[in-house]
C-alpha cells in the first residue's frame, strides 16, 4: 500500500441474505487520480462493487478503506465520493440549477457559494447557458452532464460512474468517452467507470479490472490485457480470440494444430497443456504454400474497417480472420503468423501466478540483456 | 392586398344584400348556397309567426292570468326559444361574413366556387370535420346548455311554494332572490352557515382522505415491512362495498342509544386505565355529527387514494433516493424533495376531484343524518351542505325553486373556477412523456 492509493479492498465478500456470494473475497487497490475501469459480464458484481464504493450497501465480510480509513461504518453522505446513475437519477421537478444545486442545499451552504460552485460545474461539462432549462427539456447527452455536474459540484475525490453511456447512440458516446477522459484529467480525481462494453474499457482506461461471477479475473493497463489475458475468458471477453488447445513442448516452442510453432512464452513445464491465443488481426492471409496454416473460406462479413472471415482449417478448427484483403468464399486460403502473435495460456492460473511468472522472464530478460 | 373601387363597391353590396338572407349569395353568383340560406330565414320567419313570438312574449310576461297560464311551461317554451334564435343569429352572422368573403374572393380575381357539385366538394373537403361534430353540438345544445338555461333563469324569478303555476303566476324578481340570500338576516344567516359548514366538510374531509392515502401508501411501500400484500388488500374493502350501505351502516352504528359504538365500543375502551368516556351523542349533537361524517368520509375515500399513490411510488426511480442519499438528505428532505413531488405532479388533477366531489357528496351528508341534527334555518339543517340543501329546498313541502336555482348557480361557479384554477396551475409543472 502506498500513499497514493486512495480505496482499498480486502478480502471483501458480499451476500444478499444467505444467496450464493455476489462478490467473493475481493482485493484490489486503487490509486488517486487515475482512470478505472470495471468491465465484466451482466450480473457479474460491477454495480455491486460501486454501491460498496459509495456506501449504499454493506459489505458482508471484509475491510473497506478510502484514504486509509476503514469506512464499512461510514454512510454514504460522509464518504469523499460520488456517483453517476446509469438513468441519470435527475430529479424531474427540479430545473438544472437545482439539480446541481441538490447538495449543497441538503449541506445549507450560502446562497451566493452555491450559485458560484453550480456555475462552476456547469461549465465543467460545457452547460453554462442550461441553468434554468427544466430536465425534461434537455437531451439525453446534456442530461449526462448535468447528472455529472451534479456529482462533481460536492468535490469528491472519486468519482463512480455506473454504465453512464450506455443510453446514448454510438457517436454521442464516442464524443462522451472523450470529454469523460478530459474531464477527469482537468478535475485530477479518481474515476471508477463501469461498462460491459470492452472497446469503451479499452479505450478509456488508465487501467481495467475484468470481473466475472464475483471475482477478479485480471488488472491491468489496457494493452497488457489486451495482449496478454490470462485466460480463456479475459480473452474471449476483451476483443475477438482464437484459442486453440495446444502443448508447450519446451520454452519458447508449441505445439498446435498439429503443428510445431516457435513462440516467446516460457517457464512452462514441458509438454504442459495450454491453450494458445491468436487475435484475428495478427492472423495474415497468403497462399496455401506460404501459410503456416490452411484454411477454408466459410463466410465473410464486411466490418467497415476490414473484412471478418471466417474458415476451417484440416482438424476443424475455427478460424476468424480480421483482413483488409478480400477472400473468396469456398477457397483454401494460408494463414501465416509472427512468434510474437502467439500468447500462450496456463490452465486454471491465478493471477498472482500468472504475474509472477511473467515477472520472472522479465527479468531474466533483463540479465539476458547484460 | 389592394382593392380597386370596384371591388370595394362589391364587397358592400354583397353584405347589404344578404340583409336578407341569401342575396348576397345570389348576387355572387352561387344560387345553391343562397338558396339555402333563404330556405333557412324563410322557415325561421315561419316558426317565429306560429310559435316564436307567443313564446318569446310568454318568456317576457311569465303569464297575466292565474289559473289559464302556466308560467312554468312559458319559461320552459321561452328559453327553447332563445336557444333557437340564438342558433338563427349565427347562421345570419355566418351569412353575411360568407357573402362579403366570396365577394372579396372574387374582387381579387379567386376563382369562386358556382357549381352545386364545386360546392359540395369544398364542404366534403374543408368542412368534414364540422358536418361530424354538428350532431354533438346540436345534443349539447339541448341536452345540457337547455336545463342549464331554465336553471339560470328560475333563479330569478319568485318561483316558490307561494307561487306554484298554474294556480299562481310566477315572476321575474330580478336579482333578489340572490340580494335575499346574501342580504335578507334569515336568509343569509342560513346560507352563510351552509356554506362555512360546506367549505369547512370539503376540506376537513377530503384532506383527511388525502392524508390517510398518502401516508398507508408511504409505509406499506417501504420494503422492511412485512405482509405488504396483506395490507393492501385489506385497505381495498372500502372501496369494494358501495359507498351508500357503508354510510348506511355506519349511521346504525352511531345511533346514540342503541348503536355499536355507544353501547359496545366505548364501554370497551373504559376498560383502559385512565380512560373514562360517556356515550356520545353522534346523531344530536351537531359537533359530533360533523365529527362522525369526517371520520367516516375519511375511512371511506383513502382507499382510493393509496391504490393512486401506491402506483405513483412504485414509478419512481430507487436511484433518486440513492442519489439523494448520497448528497446527505435525510429521511423527511427525501419524502418532501422526491416523493411528494412525484405524488403531486401524477395526482393533483385527481385530488382536486376529490375536494369537488366533497363538496357535492349528497351521499354522505344524507345518508347518515339527513343532514340534521337541528336546524339553521330555511329548511337547512346544521350538517347541510348546499347541495344538500338545495335537495332540500326542491323537495320539502314547501319548496324555494327560486334559492335552490341561486345556490346551484354559486354551487357551478365555485366548483368550476377552483377546477379551472387548479388544472391550469398544474399545467404549468407537467411532466413530460
Ligand atoms: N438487492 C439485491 N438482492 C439480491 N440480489 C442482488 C441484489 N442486487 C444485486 N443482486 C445480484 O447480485 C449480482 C450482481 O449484481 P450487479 O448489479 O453487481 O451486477 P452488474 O455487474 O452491475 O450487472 P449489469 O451489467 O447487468 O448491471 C446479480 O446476480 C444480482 O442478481
Ligand atoms: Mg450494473
Amino acid at each position: 500500500m502506498s500513499t497514493s492509493t486512495i480505496i482499498r479492498f480486502e478480502n471483501v465478500t458480499k451476500q444478499y441474505d444467505n444467496d450464493a456470494a455476489v462478490l467473493d473475497n475481493v482485493s484490489f487497490e486503487m490509486e488517486r487520480g487515475k482512470f478505472y475501469t470495471l468491465l465484466g459480464p451482466s450480473g457479474c458484481g460491477k454495480t455491486t462493487i460501486l454501491r460498496l464504493i459509495s456506501g449504499l450497501v454493506e459489505a458482508s465480510h471484509g475491510k473497506i478503506y478510502i484514504n486509509d480509513k476503514l469506512v464499512n461504518d461510514v454512510p454514504a453522505n460522509k464518504r469523499q465520493v460520488n456517483t453517476v446513475f446509469q438513468d441519470y437519477a435527475l430529479f424531474p421537478h427540479l430545473n438544472v440549477f437545482e439539480n446541481v444545486a441538490f447538495g449543497l442545499r441538503v449541506k445549507k451552504l450560502k446562497n451566493a457559494d452555491i450559485q458560484k460552485k453550480v456555475q462552476e460545474a456547469l461549465r465543467f461539462v460545457n452547460l453554462e447557458a442550461y441553468e434554468n432549462r427544466e430536465i425534461s427539456e434537455m437531451s439525453g447527452g446534456q442530461r449526462q452532464r448535468v447528472a455529472i455536474a451534479r456529482a462533481i459540484v460536492n468535490e469528491p475525490e472519486v468519482l463512480l460512474l455506473d454504465e453512464p453511456l450506455s443510453a446514448l447512440d454510438l457517436k454521442l458516446r464516442t464524443e462522451m468517452q472523450y470529454e469523460l477522459r478530459e474531464l477527469q484529467r482537468r478535475l485530477g480525481i479518481t474515476f471508477v467507470f463501469v461498462t460491459h462494453d470492452q472497446e469503451e474499457a479499452l479505450a478509456m482506461s488508465d487501467e481495467i479490472f475484468v470481473i466475472n461471477k464475483g471475482k477478479i479475473q485480471q488488472r491491468g493497463v489496457p494493452t497488457d490485457i489486451y495482449d496478454e489475458p490470462i485466460n480463456r475468458f479475459v480473452a474471449d471477453f476483451i476483443g475477438e480470440s482464437n484459442i486453440i488447445q495446444g502443448k508447450m513442448l519446451r520454452d519458447f516452442v508449441v505445439q498446435f494444430d498439429g503443428k510445431e510453432f516457435e513462440c516467446v512464452d516460457q517457464g512452462f513445464n514441458p509438454n504442459e497443456s495450454v491453450e494458445v491465443v491468436i487475435r484475428p488481426e495478427d492472423l495474415e492471409i497468403t497462399t496455401k504454400e506460404k501459410g503456416h496454416l490452411k484454411v477454408k473460406v466459410d463466410s465473410q462479413l464486411f466490418r467497415g474497417v476490414h473484412y471478418e472471415i471466417c474458415g476451417y482449417d484440416e482438424n476443424g478448427n475455427e478460424w476468424i480472420v480480421h483482413s483488409t484483403k478480400k477472400a473468396v468464399v469456398g477457397e483454401e486460403i494460408g494463414l501465416y503468423f509472427e512468434p510474437e502473435a502467439i500468447h500462450v495460456m496456463r490452465l486454471g492460473e491465478t493471477e498472482e501466478e500468472f504475474d509472477a511468472r511473467l515477472e520472472a522472464y522479465d527479468d531474466q530478460g533483463v540479465e539476458n540483456g547484460n | 392586398m389592394e382593392l380597386n373601387n370596384n371591388g370595394q363597391e362589391r364587397i358592400k353590396k354583397a353584405a347589404l344584400l344578404s340583409i336578407i338572407p341569401g342575396l348576397g349569395q345570389f348576387y355572387n353568383k352561387q344560387p345553391f348556397k343562397g338558396v339555402v340560406f333563404l330556405a333557412i330565414f324563410f322557415v325561421f320567419i315561419i316558426q317565429m309567426a306560429t310559435f316564436g313570438i307567443e313564446a318569446m312574449t310568454g318568456l317576457f310576461t311569465l303569464g297575466v292570468t292565474p289559473g289559464q297560464d302556466h308560467s312554468l311551461f312559458m319559461l320552459i317554451e321561452g328559453s327553447l326559444q332563445l336557444l333557437i334564435l340564438a342558433i338563427f343569429l349565427i347562421l345570419y352572422a355566418i351569412n353575411i361574413y360568407d357573402a362579403k368573403r366570396v365577394a372579396t374572393l372574387a374582387s381579387i380575381g379567386i376563382k369562386t366556387n358556382k357549381s352545386f357539385i364545386d360546392i359540395m366538394k369544398n364542404v366534403y373537403q374543408n368542412g368534414f370535420s364540422y358536418l361530424l361534430a354538428l350532431p354533438a353540438y346540436a345534443a349539447m345544445i339541448f341536452a345540457i346548455v337547455f336545463p342549464v338555461l331554465v336553471t339560470v333563469l328560475t333563479a330569478f324569478t319568485n318561483y316558490d311554494f307561494y307561487h306554484i303555476p298554474p294556480a299562481n303566476l310566477v315572476d321575474w324578481v330580478g336579482f333578489d332572490t340572490f340580494k335575499d340570500i346574501f342580504f335578507l338576516s334569515s336568509y343569509r344567516d342560513s346560507f352563510m352557515a351552509v356554506l362555512s359548514w360546506t367549505v369547512i366538510w370539503t376540506f376537513a374531509a377530503t384532506t383527511l382522505q388525502i392524508v390517510i392515502g398518502v401516508f398507508t401508501a408511504v409505509v406499506l411501500n417501504q420494503k422492511f415491512i412485512k405482509g405488504r400484500r396483506f395490507f393492501g388488500i385489506i385497505f381495498l374493502l372500502p372501496w369494494a362495498v358501495p359507498a351508500f350501505i357503508t354510510i348506511m351502516s355506519f349511521s346504525n352504528m352511531f345511533n346514540d342509544s342503541i348503536g355499536a359504538i355507544n353501547t359496545q365500543v366505548i364501554p370497551l375502551l373504559n376498560h383502559l386505565p385512565f380512560i373514562d368516556i360517556d356515550a356520545i351523542s353522534w346523531k344530536t349533537d351537531p359537533f359530533w355529527t360533523k365529527i362522525a361524517i369526517i371520520m367516516i368520509q375519511g375511512w371511506l375515500g383513502f382507499p382510493f387514494i393509496y391504490v393512486l399513490v401506491s402506483g405513483i411510488l412504485q414509478s419512481i426511480p430507487e436511484d433518486l433516493y440513492e442519489a439523494a442519499k448520497i448528497d446527505g438528505a435525510n429521511a423527511i428532505q427525501r419524502f418532501r424533495t422526491i416523493t411528494m413531488p412525484a405524488i403531486f405532479a401524477i395526482a393533483t388533477p385527481i385530488f382536486v376531484t376529490q375536494y369537488t366531489g366533497n363538496f357535492n357528496n349528497f351521499s354522505m351528508i344524507y345518508l347518515f343524518n339527513e343532514g340534521g341534527p337541528g336546524s339553521v334555518g330555511a329548511g337547512a339543517g346544521s350538517t347541510d351542505i348546499l347541495i344538500s340543501w338545495i335537495y332540500k329546498l326542491t323537495t320539502g313541502t314547501s319548496p324555494q325553486y327560486n334559492v335552490a336555482a341561486a345556490v346551484t348557480i354559486m354551487i357551478s361557479i365555485i366548483v368550476i373556477g377552483i377546477s379551472l384554477l387548479v388544472f391550469k396551475k398544474t399545467k404549468a409543472f407537467e411532466m413530460e412523456d
